[in-house]
């Protein structure tokens, strides 16, 4: 299918459409601003939408939250009786990703799906469009063109050989329209359900989002050499003092690995009141201390700098070995987020130079 | 697709002290088609709850050749464990599973077995004991080598005893502290290597208990001339889920869980060494 082209003042009016068929989550920019992904199907639709912000930075809290939330219910009990609480399938509308973050996204269903699969993530996450806008204005902290995770995906998309890319729709920004990119079957059904807030995309506009794609590029200024530094996590090159030098400053309070796209760790607890209740997950996090600690007291994972190595080698190591993926998407919110400046970034810039 | 994450009622049918903090609970599942239909293998675990207060993974010390039972031999150390400590005959318990990988059962077949175990360590390994002795005439020689804090913390004392009069097996046991009745054997288990004789060519061993004991009986077997292949070893690590998921037993690219918590001491070597360090 060709490029598309969708004007700006019309994406409002095409979200409230799509309310109708999907469950539609959309960039919310919030007081303070800070961006939220939010769904919008409720009542205050049309006021949640004047807050929208397609040009936004970086979400605060990656949209991993919509397949696999902070907390959530894995069944309830009524005394011996159990009820499972798996979240019923539905249609998701994801409008306006960033192309890192479904990166981070794809890492997770491949993850949930491996060996036994995890029917509460996949529920969420089956009938989902994901509908990328390119970062326009990257945060300061993010090194997707390193990490080859944007600020645009490739297109792929040839119905009649059956590939596919890896978004559904891709936006890039061009002046007071967007020209959109088909990536696959589903987005190809979308824009043609949706056809009069589509029109064929001009020569002209073509060539003005490659331009725009390109400035975007250049725009984000952290570099760094994320090959040779995978390569140096899995040969072993790594040299501990690495770790026993973020270990004195990191404080564990596990904030990047919440916010990362691609950590999936939770705790399991249960909640009971009477004779009923629930047993939950919540997100966890290896960098803390109790994460690892046995009922006896034993914890083979004491030592500060160990969790450290394990928070790093888990993504820049043991992820890849295991998928071929590094688990490091360069969104650089764990950089974003940190209340003593350490980021990823910085222990890849490390291992590259070694 | 399946749900993993829901456990499955068991009636807990007796209750048997094993120490002063330690019981064995012998579990029914209540649905007969489940109870009759749940396979497992010496070696795995389950994840075993009390809703309302939380999951554990317990391995299952019972084995598949006793079947419509399962048993699980539990210290008290945890809220989880406390727990199901004060539980009766006839109340209810929660299971699903089972889960791991198992000890290597049809590939020693002719060989000597050498079982080494220390406290809580014994009953992973009593299930694959069990199921030997259940076909004693297919192995060479059996060797239980068990060590405890106190002669009250040996698990399974009844049963020891029975499996002394086994054809061709040796028992042999050890404490750290003896009381006045003790009159065994005093010491660490590798102490019992000068006790009995235990050779390497064509032996396997089987290996679980504290971190420590484990780290000094992989070093003693194999300066008896153990090969690392010979040598498996049971894991114990924090887990939530038992199904890969949660994250908490990853050792290195091992989930603990689903590549373990059974391990050659050759699998064990290519694990990253800060990270076995204090869990072997």
């Amino acid at each position: 299918m060709k490029e598309m082209l969708l004007k700006k003042g019309r994406v409002k009016e095409l979200c409230l459409k799509a309310c109708e068929e999907w469950q539609t989550y959309v960039p919310i920019e919030e007081t303070g601003g800070d961006v939220q992904f939010l769904r919008i199907n409720g009542k205050e639709k049309n006021s949640a939408l004047n807050k929208l912000n397609l040009d936004y930075g970086s979400l605060v809290i990656s949209p991993k939250a919509i397949g696999f939330p902070q907390l959530e219910s894995l069944f309830q009990f009524q005394g011996d009786k159990i009820t499972d609480t798996v979240h019923a399938p539905s249609k998701k509308l994801l409008f306006g990703l960033r192309a890192c973050d479904v990166k981070g996204i794809l890492f997770l269903d491949d993850f949930f799906k491996r060996d036994f699969q995890d029917i509460y993530y996949l529920n969420r996450s089956r009938d989902r469009l994901l509908v990328i806008v390119g970062c326009k204005h990257p945060p300061r902290d993010c090194f997707c063109t390193s990490a080859k995770t944007g600020p645009f995906l490739p297109v792929h998309y040839d119905k009649g050989a059956g590939a596919e890319s890896d978004f559904d729709l891709q936006m890039v920004d061009v002046g007071d329209v967007y020209l959109v990119e088909v990536g696959s079957v589903k987005g190809e059904e979308f824009v043609n359900n949706h056809k009069k807030f589509f029109d064929e995309a001009s020569e002209e506009i073509i060539a003005e989002s490659k331009k725009a794609k390109r400035a975007a590029e250049e725009a984000i200024s952290v570099k760094v050499d994320f090959e040779k530094a995978i390569k140096n996590f899995c040969d072993d090159n790594i040299p501990s003092e690495i770790y026993e030098k973020i270990a004195e400053r990191c404080i564990y309070c596990g904030g990047c690995l919440y916010v990362c796209p691609t950590c999936s760790c939770f705790n399991v607890l249960d909640e009971k009141s009477a004779d009923s209740g629930r047993r939950w997950r919540n997100w966890d996090a290896c960098v803390f201390e109790g994460y690892t600690r046995e009922a006896s007291g034993h914890n083979p994972r004491l030592k500060k700098w160990v969790r450290t190595s394990r928070r790093y080698e888990h993504k820049l190591k043991y992820d890849f070995l295991a998928t071929g993926v590094s688990g490091c998407v360069g969104c650089g919110r764990c950089l974003s987020s940190c209340p003593v400046n350490i980021g990823i970034v910085q222990v890849i810039e490390e291992a590259a130079k070694i | 697709m399946k749900n993993e994450y829901i456990p499955y009622p068991a009636i807990i049918e007796s209750i048997r002290d094993e120490s002063f903090d330690t019981k064995t609970f012998k579990v029914v599942f209540e649905d007969k088609g489940l109870a009759a239909s749940f396979n497992y293998k010496p070696g795995q675990f389950v994840q075993l709850s009390l809703l309302g207060i939380g999951e554990a993974p317990i391995s299952i010390t019972s084995s598949p050749c006793n079947q419509g039972f399962l048993e699980f031999t539990i210290r008290a150390a945890g809220k989880l464990t406390r727990a199901i400590h004060e539980l009766k005959p006839a109340d209810k318990i929660h299971v699903r599973g089972p889960y791991g990988n198992p000890f290597p059962f049809e590939e020693v077949k002719g060989k000597d077995l050498y079982f080494v175990a220390g406290g809580i360590g014994l009953p992973p390994l009593r299930s694959i004991i069990n199921e030997v002795f259940n076909k004693r005439e297919e192995f060479g020689k059996i060797k239980v080598l068990y060590g405890a804090k106190t002669p009250d913390e040996l698990c399974f004392k009844e049963e020891l005893k029975r499996w002394q009069d086994i054809t061709d097996t040796e028992i042999l046991l050890t404490v750290d502290k003896p009381d006045e009745s003790w009159k065994g054997n005093v010491g660490v288990v590798t102490m019992l290597w000068d006790k009995t004789d235990i050779t390497s060519s064509n032996g396997v061993a089987y290996v679980c208990g504290p971190p420590i004991m484990i780290r000094f009986v992989i070093e003693r077997l194999t300066r008896t001339g153990f090969r690392d292949e010979n040598i498996y070893i049971s894991l114990e690590r924090y887990m939530k889920c038992g199904i890969g998921k949660c994250g908490h037993c990853n050792i290195g690219a091992t989930f603990v869980c689903i590549d373990g918590p059974v391990f050659s001491y050759n699998q064990l070597k290519g694990m990253p060494e800060k990270e076995i360090a204090m869990a072997i």
